[in-house]
């Protein structure tokens, strides 16, 4: 099996790293100068053959209680070493690739906003706004990754005390922590509001289905309110409740309708949404794995 | 002794579910199969036409999970979508979460417009990308709906607490609001506050309901195979779950202080004489008199 990883500064290291940019650069070159017809089919082998290595770390046996620098005692193991090893650079792989989308990303934005910046567009001072954000934050967020970079462990340490921080580090929590982190807890909270607003729609009396909704839902509401929950408790106690605990009246409490409701009705409904969504997604990956989905809904 | 890994028995499962799959795609080459009507996927014509007529862009958002199985179905989804807004040349609008997500999205986005012969009425900021961050990304997506003021919009994929913020915009907006999350927790909210939901498999028989290709059609039978073989695996469950219960409701049986109240609710018992309360008799009328 080819190994993944070598000696930091080692020869075969250098030799690795000169192959596999030769290669790299020998696919792409292959890639522009195949036909348009054959690219397809390209992409659905690596496709494949990228699905089959998930299935065999799937289904291949696991190599029990490995350590660094064992080696393999039979095939079995051989391979399941290999599978493992693979799995982590094939993570590493997905990661680059995100990070040059993200790049593509980033430009989208850039050059949306400065064209209508450029072009004194409607609302152009929010795009405005936005570049210069997005300039400092990067900025600020690069100064602070090299000075932490550059620090000597006692320094780190020392900057537990908010005191001693550098600008940098001090200004990027101020951005990130202090500004960002805050916005986007304000926009959770408008939840709440959105949950009153939509709740009130969806729980009008309009068909026999609406008033089970909100039957339900009054009770479930009810059940998880201390104070309803409690006045009701009481009524169930006088009610001969509390003298004998297997009275049939104790099964009127609001936290055993509500606990029902919730057991009985609703996991069993969100389970069998489950279900469907998990065979869906098993027939959608097969679909793709097996490119039997080619050009998708765009052919 | 054990004779067979029961652990295997998910690896079985999968294998048959896969089997059902291959199998219906291969039946559905040669053969009609019926479809049941989805609502919302036949909502998404009068969505977009009515776009067209008050001459405002339709909105789609693909949810802020990675590039996987859901997100391509989203796209897949959107594709029809745009086709249609692409015929009557109303502008769209697709916002991303994810880079990934996104360099896909612009390449389908443009295959749309070029196999519908008409790339020239492609807007190249129509799909953008937003911001990967949750709420940045709610609140610019709901930015530009207040903004533009949509008339359609459609939020398919995975969807997490922004959800009911983008539903709420639109509905303050009078969009027309189509939407599905596979994540079952939001579901509920975009039932609430939207026009359409797809819930559950729906999301993935649309590409099937929509296209009709027999590979995707041939695909939604074994899905419905599959769920068979669940629903059966769900009965037997129980009946063995039943007929171990059984035996411990026997035991229970013989010691009257364990019995709850359900289990006297269908099975009284006769009261037990020690208990008879002592009572006073009628004094004999002869005696009265």
């Amino acid at each position: 099996m080819i190994p993944w990883s070598f000696e930091s500064g080692s020869t075969q290291l250098k030799i690795a790293i000169f192959v596999t940019l030769a290669l790299g650069f020998g696919l792409f070159f292959a890639l522009m100068k195949t036909p348009p017809r054959l690219r397809p089919k390209i992409a659905a082998t690596f496709t494949f053959l990228a699905g089959l290595l998930y299935v065999g770390i799937w289904l291949w046996p696991t190599a029990h209680g490995r350590e660094a620098g064992d080696i393999p005692a039979n095939f079995t193991e051989g391979v399941a070493f290999w599978l493992e090893d693979t799995q982590s650079q094939f993570q590493n792989l997905s990661n680059i690739l995100t990070s040059f989308l993200l790049l593509m990303g980033v430009f989208s934005l850039v050059r949306l906003h400065a064209t209508r910046v450029s072009k004194k567009q409607r609302d152009w001072p929010f795009s405005l706004v936005l570049l210069i954000c997005v300039a400092i934050m990067t900025f600020i967020g690069y100064w602070d990754w090299l000075t932490v970079m550059n620090m000597k462990p006692e320094e780190l340490e020392a900057m537990r005390d908010v005191t001693n921080q550098p600008f940098a580090v001090w200004m990027k929590d101020l951005l990130f922590d202090g500004l960002l982190q805050t916005m986007e807890a304000a926009m959770f909270s408008i939840i709440a509001f959105y949950i009153l607003s939509a709740a009130y729609r969806a729980f009008r009396v309009r068909s026999v289905e609406a008033t089970i909704l909100l039957a339900s839902a009054i009770i479930v509401m009810l059940g998880l309110l201390g104070m309803a929950e409690n006045y009701w408790s009481i009524m169930i106690d006088n009610m001969g409740g509390l003298e004998d605990p297997n009275a049939l009246v104790n099964n009127l409490r609001l936290e055993a309708i509500t606990q029902f409701i919730r057991d009985n009705l609703q996991t069993p409904g969100l389970r069998a949404i489950d279900f469907g969504v998990g065979v869906g997604a098993l027939a959608m990956a097969l679909r793709l794995w097996l490119s039997l989905e080619r050009g998708g809904s765009t052919s | 002794m054990q004779y067979f890994d029961t652990g295997k028995y998910q690896v079985l499962f999968v294998l048959v579910m896969v089997a059902f799959i291959l199998i219906n795609i291969f039946r559905a080459q040669n053969k009609d199969i019926f479809i049941r009507r989805i609502a919302g996927l036949n909502a998404i014509e009068d969505a977009v036409g009515r776009a067209t007529e008050m001459g405002k862009p339709v909105l789609m958002v693909p949810g802020l999970g990675a590039l996987n199985a859901i997100s391509v179905q989203a796209l897949n989804i959107f594709a029809h979508i745009t086709r249609t807004a692409a015929r009557f040349a109303s502008p769209i609008r697709l916002c991303c979460g994810e880079a990934a997500v996104f360099a896909v999205a612009q390449e389908v986005i443009r295959d749309v417009y070029q196999s519908e012969g008409v790339p020239e009425r492609m807007d190249g900021d129509s799909v953008r990308f937003v911001s990967d961050r949750q709420f940045a990304f709610a609140a610019g997506v709901s930015g530009i709906m207040l903004r533009e003021q949509t008339a359609a919009t459609f939020f398919m994929g995975e969807f997490f607490a922004e959800s009911l913020i983008f539903a709420e915009t639109a509905n303050s907006i009078g969009a027309i609001q189509v939407a599905s999350s596979t994540e079952n927790t939001q579901t509920p909210f975009f039932i609430a506050a939207c026009d359409y939901v797809l819930i559950g498999e729906e999301f993935y028989a649309a590409s099937a309901y929509l296209t009709r290709k027999p590979v995707l059609v041939g695909s939604l039978v074994g899905q419905d195979w599959g769920k068979m073989l669940i629903a059966s695996l769900v009965v037997l469950g129980i009946a063995m779950e039943s007929s171990q219960r059984k035996g411990w409701i026997e035991q229970m049986e013989n010691d009257p202080a364990a019995k709850t109240s359900m289990m006297r609710l269908f099975s009284p018992e006769p009261p037990d004489p020690a208990t008879k309360p002592v009572r006073q008799k009628h004094p004999e009328e002869g005696e009265a008199q």
